[in-house]
């Protein structure tokens, strides 16, 4: 178990976004949360990423308890994220925006005067091959298609070295093509780098694709969790979700 | 290809290795070229120059606006002034100290500063630059209030206007090194990172505020830096160098020469200063003059004198190429 949370709560106003929910993911797998629009996705992540602090409840990553760590520390510790509005740097090239996650990982940022163009190129180029980037290295980062600011944020968050990768929406707006490109990518990593991933996703036929847990979570409260047979075959869910959609 | 990239900027580096080569050389020979009037006013340029790199540092490379800058500029100046003439310790000690005080100050104030942004960040610097300010303008008995400090000399071999100007053109030169390495080191990229993007920055394990606030002493020191060397250039401060208006000029001349490279605001600062002294010599009118130039680079040059000059030599390599 990689990350647990126990009976988290967070309120904003009277809206309860976040219900008593308890549930923990395994080390090496590929969970998906799913949901309907407003069922409080976006806020649980941000619990887990220290974007958000929860009302009640608590947060354990690798059994030590993360509940008021601020993001960074969390950065530190192996969790990072990657955002449903895409969040890259528009100004700088693909090989900087790299750079960045390698110099913070590799905790060389309060290194005032050495040249930082001298650090890490190897391990750089290495990731942009991994991402597929490599031929748009010296390209600035809003110059660059859709599809690919998502793989640049994708790969920004590996130079973080995570162990387990938070994505909210990672093909939300992309074309069929992308999509499968992205995923048959996010895959890999996960088999490679022995990474765990933790995504959200409005695309049913990507979520039952790839994941190997899934847990739903509808007005805040989690309504279901297992394997995605399990999830299919829920009462619960066919009436609040995936009846609808189905 | 990374081969090629490295290459290509070794030469670029080179190249402008030479124009920089020949600047120094310039700014060496520049006392037995000019008269004594304009030599004074160049040692005035380079200091301004340091001060508005200092600002630069947080606003070009960090993305944040301060705008009272001043007043470490002019804590660096009274710190000299006050050690020397009042407690009479030695020239180069209270050259340290006035840098020293500087740089706590900007702790001080810098840990309320650094939680905001925007304009925000603005307008609580231009607050604690101005409390500094007539803190010092209203305390006479200790300060000299609005009669300034008088009588801050050199020592005796840095007296004259050619020694000084030496004086402050290593200091420059050695101050404008280390902000050069600082822009361009780990801790100057992440800077830019924040710059660009401090959500994202900051789910990269970095904590935004502690590296704003490191930003943020370090300008404050240099600023200082520049106030310690102009009080024994004028022989005197007043309380006019902790003023928000003396807080507008590093903007200025940065807006003005660019805020995207590295020399942008030394130029900037250099045509300010050099106008300012030409112009006045047959009118007073000379901010009207001075802010139709601001204007008019705003409106059609909106990376800066510099700025344009670069895109300009870029587009003629790419065409060449």
């Amino acid at each position: 178990m990689i990350l647990e949370t126990k009976k988290l709560v967070k309120e904003f106003g009277k809206l309860l976004a976040t219900n008593n929910v308890s549930f923990s993911v395994n080390q090496g797998d590929i969970h998906a949360i799913i949901g309907p629009n407003g069922a409080g996705k976006s806020t649980f992540f941000n619990l887990i990423t220290g974007y958000h602090l929860p009302d009640s409840g608590k947060v354990f990553f690798k059994g030590k308890e993360i509940t008021k760590l601020p993001s960074y520390r969390r950065c530190r510790l192996g969790i990072t994220r990657s955002f449903q509005i895409t969040s890259i740097y528009p100004k700088l090239t693909v090989y900087e925006s790299i750079l960045m996650a390698l110099l913070s990982r590799q905790r060389v940022t309060l290194n005032l005067f050495s040249s930082a163009e001298k650090y890490f190129r190897e391990e750089v180029w290495s990731i942009l091959e991994d991402v597929g980037l490599a031929d748009q290295a010296h390209v600035n980062g809003d110059s660059i298609s859709h599809g690919d600011k998502k793989r640049l944020e994708l790969a920004v968050t590996l130079g973080t070295k995570p162990e387990l990768l938070l994505l909210d929406e990672p093909t939300c707006g992309m074309s069929p093509e992308e999509t499968e490109s992205i995923m048959a990518m996010i895959k890999n990593l996960v088999d490679k780098k022995g990474l765990t991933i933790l995504f959200t996703e409005h695309d049913m036929g990507v979520v039952f694709g790839i994941a190997r847990r899934i847990s739903v979570l509808h007005q805040g409260s989690m309504i279901a969790d297992g394997t995605p047979e399990e999830v299919r075959a829920s009462e619960e869910v066919q009436k609040v979700y995936l009846g609808g959609a189905a | 290809m990374e081969a090629n990239n490295t290459t290509d900027k070794n030469i670029s580096w080179l190249k402008s290795g030479w124009w920089l080569i020949l600047l120094v050389a310039a700014g060496i020979a520049a006392p037995y070229v000019i008269s004594e009037f304009y030599l004074l006013i160049l040692g005035e340029a380079l200091i301004m120059s340091l001060f508005a790199l200092s600002f630069n540092l947080l606003f070009g490379h960090m993305g944040q606006l301060p705008f009272g800058q001043a007043a470490f500029y002019g804590l660096g100046g009274y710190g000299i002034a006050m050690l020397m003439t009042k407690f009479q310790i030695n020239f180069w000690l209270s050259f340290l100290a006035g840098i020293g005080l500087a740089a706590l100050a900007g702790l001080i104030i810098g840990i309320f500063c650094v939680r905001l942004r925007g304009i925000y960040f603005s307008i609580l610097t231009l607050a604690f630059g101005q409390l500094i300010f007539v803190i010092i303008y209203k305390w006479h008995d200790f300060t000299g209030g609005d009669d300034g400090i008088q009588g801050v000399f050199p020592p005796e071999f840095l007296k004259t206007p050619i020694a000084y100007y030496y004086f402050v053109l290593l200091v420059f030169c050695i101050a404008a090194f280390i902000l050069w390495r600082i822009t361009n080191s780990p801790f100057g990229y992440i800077l830019k990172a924040m710059r660009e993007n401090s959500e994202r920055t900051e789910f990269l394990g970095i904590p935004i505020a502690r590296y704003q606030l490191t930003a943020f002493v370090i300008s404050a020191a240099f600023a200082g830096l520049a106030g310690a060397l102009w009080a024994p250039f004028y022989r005197s401060v007043a309380p006019s160098t902790l003023m928000w208006i003396k807080s507008g000029e590093p903007v200025m001349a940065t807006i003005l020469g660019g805020a995207g490279l590295f020399f942008g605001p030394v130029l900037g600062t250099f045509i300010i200063t050099f106008f300012h002294a030409y112009i006045l010599g047959f009118t007073h009118f000379w901010a009207i003059i001075m802010g139709t130039l601001i204007l008019i680079v705003i409106f059609f040059l909106p990376g800066g004198i510099l700025g344009f000059i670069k895109e300009k030599i870029d587009n003629r390599k790419k065409t060449d190429q």
